[in-house]
């Protein structure tokens, strides 16, 4: 018979989620400014998805009699964001304008993402020639600035929104490329690769089973960072001209080039393209910032 | 140092010839034939037949590539199909304006840029941190397109403040020995014509500095961050330095070094973003002059200017290279 009895009580362990990505959600969910950024984000997304049934003209609908006082009449309870040279209502305009925006993210940032992890995976998975061939290849595209770079892609294929998308698409390969080699390059001297190679796993089961999904975090970050960056340089594009050909496409980079030439005016047909261009842009910096910080904890509050 | 340099310069050639091969490419790439791409899509058949005898392109692929190596490297960037001048004589023209541009726009990123990330992280956590981050946040999310009409529309056209267009006052009677506006005024010691330069600068390099000045205040930030918890900066404070003495010597000097770096590759969105500032402010540099070789189909000017500006570039982080190779001594050995 001892003296001390051990009474025996249930240890409730705290829940702790498991995996790296519900913990990044947790996080995410946490940091205020990503939560900003998803609205943001969220918000644009709804109004592309119902810019027919919420926009209160047609975007390319022309009403020349609302011209009759001159260019252009400002904001009113019929025109909330005014009228622009052709009688078309702004607000409807920049609510189509989504679309395009949030297309044009995408599909340019699903183009140089796809090119670039090729190309990133085959530098840092099989190294030497092949490593030398896709780097310095890489590095000529760099030598070139990236406005530049794509406004050549344009000329080669023409104006219009989908070849400024894939130019736009294109100057970034060399940063996912890069990217992915590089965390790839960090990978492969990592023990559980070690510990795959040892039992005989093949190269290839290694590199997509094991190296890959490890090495993918920094290109998400990248990734919703390039969704800004691609958004600004296809507006861009547009208000150089390059975009879409057919004026009355309600593309925001395009409406700014009008607005520019009837500024003195009627700044408002500048203003609120320009500002739905930065509050998507926005959006897509404070969810990237939000997944990095997200994604490395040590970096909190530090980028 | 020597050795690092020549093997930096090295290292260039590669990537140099790896571009202009890729103009080149990119020139026979185009829809048509060289020859309607430069002469344009009048030119009659005896034109078509001169210019492919001209210049070779009977020839074979690499006899060309060649041929055109050679002229490159003369210096003979071609003739402009628009201006029917030597390309390099418009460079001439318009480099120095998208130089003081890009300058001024970089002067003004970090006069403002460097200050605010540095006080940032000595009040870390702080209303003002918080307030520069936000602010840096919207200095990468905003178009330079847009920030430069807003510019425009707020101090031009209803101020009145400051010029909306153009270098220089029209009614202003100067000369120009360099290109330089600025520099032009100060040497002829045309007091005037400087001051009116420098107020037709001030709107585009805050639209074209303002992405740079965000990120290097992130940068900034983040190093001063990492600066201040090193051992050194400790044992400095332990040994009773004035704080402004160990901010100064020890955590600025250390925090400064990623942000040099930095500056080279923010000279390739100052070149790039040219383009769009120097549209809205129809200021006569490389990149309003690559934007009308874009309309006018001018493939020699897209050619060269490209290939001129993917020089300068790649030069200039060269030289920011050497210059980090000298601020910071551990790089030159590995």
């Amino acid at each position: 018979m001892s003296l001390a009895e051990v009474e025996g009580v249930r240890i409730e362990h705290e829940h702790l989620p498991s995996g790296l990505w519900r913990e990044t959600g947790r996080r995410l969910l946490r940091n205020p400014g990503a939560i900003v950024g998803f609205v943001f984000v969220l918000l644009f997304v709804l109004i592309a998805i119902f810019a027919p049934l919420i926009a209160p003209y047609s975007p390319t609908e022309q009403n020349l009699s609302l011209l009759a006082d001159g260019c252009c009449p400002g904001p009113s309870w019929a025109h909330p964001m005014g009228v622009d040279e052709l009688g078309r209502d702004e607000l409807s305009r920049v609510m189509y304008g989504a679309r395009y925006s949030l297309v044009i993210g995408v599909v340019s940032v699903t183009v140089g993402l796809s090119i670039g992890l090729l190309l990133g995976a085959i530098a840092g998975g099989f190294g030497g020639f092949a490593d030398s061939i896709v780097m310095r290849a890489m590095d000529i595209m760099l030598a070139i600035p990236g406005l530049l770079l794509a406004i050549g892609i344009v000329s080669l294929l023409g104006p219009g929104l989908v070849p400024v998308m894939i130019a736009v698409g294109v100057a970034t390969v060399p940063i996912f490329s890069r990217l992915l080699r590089g965390a790839i390059l960090g990978q492969r001297d990592t023990d559980y690769v070690l510990a795959a190679q040892s039992i005989g796993v093949r190269r290839r089961s290694i590199l997509t089973g094991h190296i890959l999904p490890n090495s993918i975090s920094p290109v998400i970050v990248a990734g919703t960072l390039a969704m800004a960056t691609a958004i600004i340089d296809v507006a861009g594009l547009g208000f150089l001209g390059l975009g879409p050909q057919d004026p009355s496409t309600p593309e925001w980079g395009t409406m700014l080039t009008n607005a520019n030439s009837y500024l003195s005016t009627a700044p408002f047909l500048a203003l609120f393209p320009g500002l739905a261009v930065v509050m998507v842009v926005l959006g897509f910096n404070l969810i990237g910032d939000g997944l990095r910080e997200a994604l490395d904890p040590k970096l909190r509050g530090r980028l | 140092m020597a050795r690092f340099v020549v093997r930096r310069l090295l290292l260039l050639v590669p990537i140099l010839l790896g571009v202009s091969v890729l103009l080149f490419v990119w020139v026979r790439a185009l829809p048509g034939t060289p020859a309607q791409a430069i002469l344009g899509e009048r030119a009659t058949p005896a034109a078509i037949e001169r210019f492919n005898r001209q210049y070779g392109l009977t020839r074979p692929i690499h006899v060309q590539y060649w041929a055109y190596m050679k002229t490159t490297m003369r210096g003979d960037l071609g003739t402009s199909v628009a201006s029917r001048r030597p390309v390099t004589t418009e460079i001439k023209e318009r480099f120095p304006a998208t130089v003081e541009l890009a300058f001024a726009a970089m002067a003004f990123a970090l006069l403002v840029g460097l200050p605010l990330g540095f006080f940032a992280a000595k009040r870390y956590g702080q209303a003002f941190d918080h307030s520069s981050l936000f602010l840096s946040l919207i200095g990468i999310s905003i178009p330079v397109f847009f920030l430069a009409i807003i510019l425009k529309y707020v101090f031009s056209v209803k101020l009145g403040w400051l010029p909306s267009i153009g270098r220089q006052d029209v009614l202003i009677d100067a000369e120009h020995p360099t290109g330089f506006y600025v520099l032009d005024g100060i040497v002829t010691r045309n007091w005037a014509a400087a001051w009116d330069a420098v107020q037709h600068l001030i709107l585009p390099a805050i639209a074209l500095g303002s992405i740079p000045l965000a990120i290097i205040a992130r940068v900034t930030r983040a190093s001063t961050l990492d600066v201040q918890s090193e051992d050194y900066v400790r044992t400095a404070r332990a040994k009773g330095l004035a704080p402004r003495i160990v901010d100064r010597r020890h955590v600025l000097r250390n925090a400064l070094l990623p942000v040099t770096t930095i500056i080279g590759l923010q000279v390739g969105i100052l070149l790039g973003g040219a383009v769009l500032t120097e549209t809205v402010f129809a200021i006569p540099g490389m990149g309003s002059w690559l934007k009308e070789a874009i309309f006018n189909h001018d493939y020699p000017v897209l050619q060269g200017g490209i290939l001129f500006l993917a020089f300068v570039f790649v030069m200039v982080n060269l030289l920011v290279d050497i210059a980090y190779g000298f601020i910071n001594p551990r790089i030159r050995v590995s």
